[in-house]
């Protein structure tokens, strides 16, 4: 039966991403702020930021959410519903799940109450979930109609492969969420096509190989990722793993279309620099095909190439658009991708980095480099901060502990290609009340372009 | 400590150090606390400690000195440096290093 918006929008989210796409304008973001490597031994946050350029507080933090603890590394964060829901009326989507990677403590934090002031309305202890499940390092947070799943990237102990861990709605703890594992070295990011029965994983590294900070002897040992895995997703279970090769050394951040009909997708092979494509062909096969190579730099003085190191991809609600970061190069790139077997580059911009092309941006020195983007529903802002990974930060961008974050817009045109720096818009996380701050994940109270899946 | 103005503590050599400077109500960076994660490297100045192996060091981490708070335990008298300013022999940038594996990374160009 067709349904109107009329009678349809009463659960969380949207009837579909052309709904989406035509959402109210955010006035508020979310993100992640971290004191945890920068020598202020304080909780870390999460900022809510005002969007809102006819707002007397526009580009400033206008709430701060501290955490409990010391030490938890916040990274990323996901919604206890998103318009998987949409047809239950039951659900909204009022809390941010946002686990600490190095404690495994889950903080359950309320955005619907004052959107503009969240508050802590849950902890969930690590050592809890580290002995009812033997996991521990949480990821990506995705919900799954009234269930909510995590990627978890080590077990107790901080060894690979890790595993998922299940949630109920309640944010009690049910168990491992998986059936098998088999042929999973690592695990990472994951997200999943319900109506292709699809779901991919990627592969990062053990908790104990990536937290100290990133040696390339362990690249050598064969203690990173080249995998990346499809599972049957109503079975739980690995169907088929894809070694990425030489060329997909880390594959991280992983995006399907949003359109649930498709069985597109993309994901950055994050040391190679390289993205890859999957789709299934009319035969049902599945393809997969690197589409974009960004090349390493000789830099001065360094013995080893230098790659862009791609630590986020990110694709727009039209499926027309394909962003990414090269944390290590400085720049963020916007590729059409209408035809996604042939990505054309469209925009560019530079902020930071290590070849030195823009230092200073909006009249802010940048320590740091494009890295977390999230982009407007309607793809023509996109929001970006600098921080990768405490320890990571610490090797690449060692002044980043003194000068915290930022963050900034970049405006997209999504007509004809290309992007901006916002000139108006610039949040400077090293002025924070309580000392310099690095600046993570993103996400907006009503969804956003990496939270929504469509059963 | 002696970027602390040479506080000390009473440290059972049963004791991982982490516990004593914390039950004297001090605070240094900590996270996973059981040597995975680095966050509570320390540099150690003078004296020996137990910790166990395959904690989250590498080698040339130990060899520059570290030693990591939270499963360190002292053998003898420590002196240490700590906290995030004794951590700048702690993180390299892996590319600016030579002597190491070299990736298959395409490119080259300036
Ligand atoms: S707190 Fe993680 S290694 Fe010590």
């Amino acid at each position: 039966m067709e349904t109107t918006e009329a009678e349809c929008c009463t659960g969380p989210g949207y009837a579909s991403p052309q709904e989406a796409i035509k959402a109210p304008k955010e006035k508020v973001v979310y993100t992640i702020c971290i004191y945890t490597g920068t020598g202020i031994e304080r909780p870390d946050y999460l900022a809510t930021i005002d969007v809102d350029p006819d707002s007397p507080t526009y580009s400033q933090v206008i709430a701060r959410t501290e955490m409990p603890t010391v030490g938890d590394e916040l990274h990323h964060m996901g919604w206890n519903a998103c318009s998987s829901c949409h047809d239950d009326s039951e659900m909204s989507r009022k809390y941010l799940i946002i686990p600490g990677v190095r404690t495994t403590n889950f903080y359950i934090v309320d955005t619907a109450t004052d959107p503009r002031n969240p508050t802590l309305y849950k902890t969930i202890d690590g050592e809890e979930i580290k002995k009812k499940t033997n996991l521990s390092a949480p990821h990506t947070v995705h919900c799954l109609g009234s269930d909510i799943i995590v990627s978890m990237l080590g077990d107790a102990n901080g060894n690979a492969p890790g595993g998922f861990l299940h949630l109920n709605k309640d944010f009690e703890i049910m168990g491992r969420w998986e059936k098998d594992i088999t042929g999973m070295k690592f695990n990472y990011d994951f997200w999943y096509q319900p109506r292709h029965n699809m779901m991919v994983s990627t592969e990062w590294g053990a908790p104990n190989t990536f937290m100290p900070g990133f040696d390339l002897e362990d690249v050598g040992k064969g203690k990173y990722g080249q995998q990346i895995h499809f599972w049957d997703f109503k079975n739980k279970s690995i169907e088929r793993t894809v070694d990425l090769g030489e060329e997909g050394l880390i594959p991280l951040e992983v995006r399907f279309h949003h359109n649930p009909d498709s069985t597109h997708g993309f994901v950055g092979a994050t040391l190679s620099s390289n993205v890859f494509h999957w789709y299934k062909d009319d035969a049902g096969e599945l393809q997969i095909e690197k589409v974009i190579d960004v090349d390493a730099i000789d830099v001065e003085t360094f013995p080893v190439p230098m790659p862009g190191l791609i630590t986020d991809i990110l694709v727009s609600m039209d499926d027309k658009y394909l962003y990414f970061s090269n944390w290590l190069h400085g720049d963020l790139r916007q590729y059409d991708i209408s035809d996604p077997s042939n990505p054309k580059l469209t925009g560019q911009v530079w902020i930071g980095g290590l070849l030195g092309k823009a230092p200073v941006v909006n009249g802010q020195a940048i320590a740091g480099a494009p890295q977390m983007i999230q982009l407007s529903l309607d793809g023509k802002r996109l929001y970006v901060t600098t921080s990768l990974f405490s320890t990571w930060d610490n090797q690449f961008y060692p002044d980043m502990k003194q000068a915290g974050g930022v963050m900034l817009i970049v405006d997209c045109d999504n007509e004809n290609g290309g992007m901006t720096i916002n000139k108006d818009f610039l949040v400077d996380f090293g002025k924070e009340p309580n000392g310099p701050a690095r600046a993570h994940e993103t996400r907006y109270p009503g969804g956003d372009c990496s939270s929504d899946i469509w059963v | 400590m002696k970027n602390r103005e040479y506080l000390s503590f009473d440290v059972g050599e049963d004791e991982a150090i982490i516990d004593a400077v914390e039950a004297k109500g001090h605070l240094l960076p900590i996270g996973c606390r059981y040597g995975g994660c680095i966050t509570c490297a320390a540099k150690l100045l003078e004296g020996k400690v137990r910790q166990p192996n395959g904690t989250a060091l590498n080698k040339r981490q130990s060899s520059a000195g570290y030693i990591l708070l939270c499963v360190a335990r002292p053998k003898t008298d420590c002196v240490l440096e700590v906290g995030v300013e004794s951590h700048d022999k702690l993180y390299v940038n892996p590319f600016s290093v030579s002597g190491g594996y070299v990736p298959p990374l395409k490119g080259n160009k300036k």
